[in-house]
């Protein structure tokens, strides 16, 4: 996740410039979104998505395939950097100019879907059977027979390890299938062994310099799908079933939430939020300039490791009681302005698609069907022999069906709000400004207020 | 043929004001009229509109946390600021009318932070921030101070944006000397004659006649100060803790990540009226201290 200062004010101005043209028609816009088609008069369909530099080319390309399997049909890319991303969305549906497809956070999604804007899949359901194919936990329902969108692809959490720390440590490969998984205290030790300062000490040893760190065992995972993976290891969650009640109370939750912070304040194997720095680098950066040993993160992190030839290596993430992950993504939806539904929708089901679309061999997504899980042939389809990290399959393909639980921001209605008190709340447990169980004490009427729900499940 | 030569150029002027004047109606009046009313609605982005009254308003008096944090945030900033910034700028303004060799070299080098465009000034300071190895906490360390974490934590953040702030003093200190120059040197050849020293010269001849431009710096810079944005957008995004959740910022969270434009309008209101409000109050006491030359000394 990148977040730079600069293109958040180049996305300001471009905001701006795309409210401003407002009445000026597609071809401003996709100049806005930065198309390569400089030339070109603006293709029938635009696609709006964030991402990394190698996400763009990627994705860029897919277009442009896309463009060259259907008689040349144009898509028009709009790369927009994810920090602005949301912003970005609500000024063009402000000016009523959105794009026809787009990635979406999931709680943008839902808010912009129960105002009619985005296409009700279901219709279309009976002439494309292929959007029935996928994993049940991937689709987004706003209502009866109301279906907004599925996950753009599947994502999954993954303990990602630099082998070269690793070897230098002295450490074996992290575990790669679920029932070897790490505990918490064996994780602890090994990024006790991956930390050290300036003088080559462990903090576990006398004389540790907290305050020059060379290289640090891992990043703590306060908060996001990391975090929310270890707490539903332990058995906490962050609200009840019914997504009514908060829960991030419970002795499990609040058991997670101090270990974790312990890996900055006791354990001192993690970066404090200050160490870390405003901005900080991606995964694929920490791990390849050895700043940081083993990350937490999504699947789609390998594209950046993988292009960027990083010795890295990939585990199962370390448990409290059961071995588990979460799996989840943002939603690819299409807008209900668009003039060319069902290309639209040939579009959103060509991207989908491991036959068709690199993006799923280069590492960026992982399918949303079921067969590419379960059936050997299948697999190798997409998890390349030679170019994916060896073990990846039983690390990461058997515990995304076996281990995985559903994000439970993937239905949980009103979830920006929730995040906009949720989140500093997390902060001030990463900044140590008191002990978790005060902290969400605090929190729990707060969070409690915005609590709605959660969003339907429909059988197809 | 028939018209004056008054009423042609009377003529002239509006033709050639015209562009400013639409601009001004077309971009600043007529969107002020809209958002008044948009801010009488319940809208977020993509659903219609709902006329609901002053509810807007008395949500943010009676059920909105995050305002009056906005607001003690902002007022905070404004009230470390300013002084200092005007301080700072008055003191570099006298020190830049010395006449000394180099003086222009050293205007252009207490101008040019000035310049420096506010994203990259703000990722400059991301870095002198840096507890670890940013430059403030090396120098602090090397001069026996505790080392501080600047703006990663809640009680420093602000101060550490109002220090960051004072670095931009280039603009306010040219107006500071465009204003000691136009001090009429028979002045302080009269108080020299009486035998007066230079802080005599300062207190009374300077100070005063300088009360105008530094009532003009104060105006303009509470103004600004009030609308401070870019470096809780590009620096702290309002954190930690809310604690640099500066009103603009709260208001663009409101309108483009809420989407609740409605809600968003109303905040400006109101910060709208806050601004006229101190505005006014400073005209007001002006008269107490500004002294305003009479026309014919010079």
């Amino acid at each position: 996740m990148t977040s730079s200062g600069l293109t958040r004010r180049q996305l300001l101005r471009t905001g701006g410039v795309a409210v401003a043209a407002a009445g000026l028609g597609p071809a401003v816009l996709a100049g806005c979104g930065g198309s390569d088609d400089a030339g070109g008069t603006g293709g029938p369909l635009s696609f709006m998505y964030w991402g990394s530099a190698f996400e763009k080319k990627a994705i860029d390309e897919m277009l442009k395939k896309y463009g060259k399997e259907h008689d040349g049909a144009k898509v028009d890319p709009m790369y927009v950097p994810v920090s602005n991303y949301p912003t970005k969305v609500s000024s063009l549906v402000a000016a009523n100019t959105p794009p026809d497809l787009a990635y979406l956070g999931t709680g943008q999604m839902y808010d912009l879907a129960q105002k009619d804007l985005i296409l009700n899949l279901f219709p279309y359901l009976d002439k494309y059977p292929e959007l029935k194919d996928r994993l049940p936990s991937s689709y987004f329902w706003y209502g009866k027979d109301k279906l907004a969108a599925n996950q753009l692809a599947m994502g999954v959490q993954i303990l990602y390890y630099n082998t070269d720390a690793f070897k230098a440590a002295g450490i074996d490969p992290a575990p790669f299938t679920a029932d070897t998984a790490w505990s918490w205290d064996d994780f602890v030790q090994a990024a006790d062994k991956l930390t050290v300062d300036q003088n080559g000490k462990h903090p576990s040893e006398d004389g540790f310099d907290s305050g020059k760190v060379k290289q640090f065992g891992t990043i703590a995972p306060i908060g996001g799908a990391p975090l929310y993976s270890l707490l539903r290891s332990n058995g906490g969650d962050m609200v009840n079933e019914d997504g009514t009640k908060f829960a991030l109370d419970s002795a499990a939750a609040i058991d997670v939430l101090k270990k974790v912070q312990d890996l900055i304040y006791v354990h001192r194997v993690a970066p404090s939020p200050a160490q870390l720095g405003k901005n900080a680098p991606t995964t694929s950066v920490q791990l390849q300039t050895k700043r940081v040993g083993m990350i937490i993160d999504g699947n789609w992190t390998l594209l950046d490791l993988m292009e960027s030839k990083v010795p890295f290596g990939v585990a199962v993430l370390p448990k409290f009681k059961e071995p588990l992950t979460m799996t989840g993504g943002a939603a690819g939806a299409i807008f209900a302005k668009t003039k060319h539904p069902e290309e639209a929708i040939e579009l959103y089901l060509y991207y989908n698609d491991p036959e068709h679309v690199d993006l799923f061999k280069d590492g960026l997504w992982a399918p949303l069907q079921k067969k590419y899980y379960t059936d050997q042939a299948e697999i190798d389809k997409w998890v390349l022999k030679d170019k994916y990290p060896a073990n990846f399959k039983t690390a990461v393909v058997d515990t995304t069906l076996k281990n995985g639980v559903t994000d439970w921001g993937q239905q949980i209605k009103n979830a920006d709000r929730i995040h906009q008190v949720l989140d500093p709340a997390l902060e001030q447990i990463s900044l140590n400004k008191g002990a978790p169980v005060d902290i969400v004490k605090a929190l729990k009427p707060k969070m409690q207020a915005l609590l709605q729900g959660k969003w339907p499940l429909q059988e197809l | 043929m028939a018209s004056s030569p008054m009423k042609q150029e009377a003529r002239w002027g509006v033709l050639l004001a015209l562009p400013a004047i639409i601009g001004f109606v077309a971009f600043t009046f007529l969107p002020m009229i809209a958002s008044a009313v948009i801010s009488l609605t319940d809208w977020t982005i993509g659903a219609a509109p709902k006329f609901v009254g002053f509810a807007n308003y008395t949500r943010m008096f009676t059920a909105d946390d995050s305002f009056f944090k906005s607001l003690w945030a902002t007022l905070y900033y404004t009230l470390g600021a300013v002084p200092l910034l005007l301080i700072v700028a008055f003191a570099v303004a006298l020190l830049l009318n010395q006449p000394v060799r180099g003086q222009g070299v050293f205007r252009v080098i207490y101008y040019l932070p000035a310049i420096v465009p506010i994203v990259a000034n703000s990722m400059l300071w991301i870095w002198l921030f840096n507890p670890d190895f940013g430059l403030l906490n090396t120098l602090t360390e090397k001069a026996g101070l505790p080392r501080s974490q600047w703006i990663f934590d809640e009680s420093t953040a602000i101060p550490s944006l109002i220090l960051m702030s004072v670095w931009g003093f280039g603009n306010v200190a040219v107006i500071f000397l465009a204003g000691l120059q136009g001090v009429p040197r028979q002045l302080y050849e009269a108080i020299a004659v009486d035998g007066g020293g230079a802080w005599r010269k300062f207190r009374h001849i300077t100070l005063p006649m300088m009360t105008p431009t530094i009532f003009y710096s104060l105006v303009t810079s509470v103004i600004g100060a009030l609308q401070v944005f870019v470096q809780a957008a590009v620096m702290t995004e309002g954190g930690p803790n809310d604690s640099t959740l500066f009103y603009i910022y709260y208001l663009y969270r409101t309108a483009f990540t809420n989407n609740e434009m409605g809600y968003a309008s109303a905040l400006a209101w109101v910060l709208f009226l806050v601004i006229m409000a101190v505005t006014v109050v400073l005209f007001r006491n002006s008269s107490r201290w500004v002294y305003y030359e009479a026309g014919s000394t010079r």
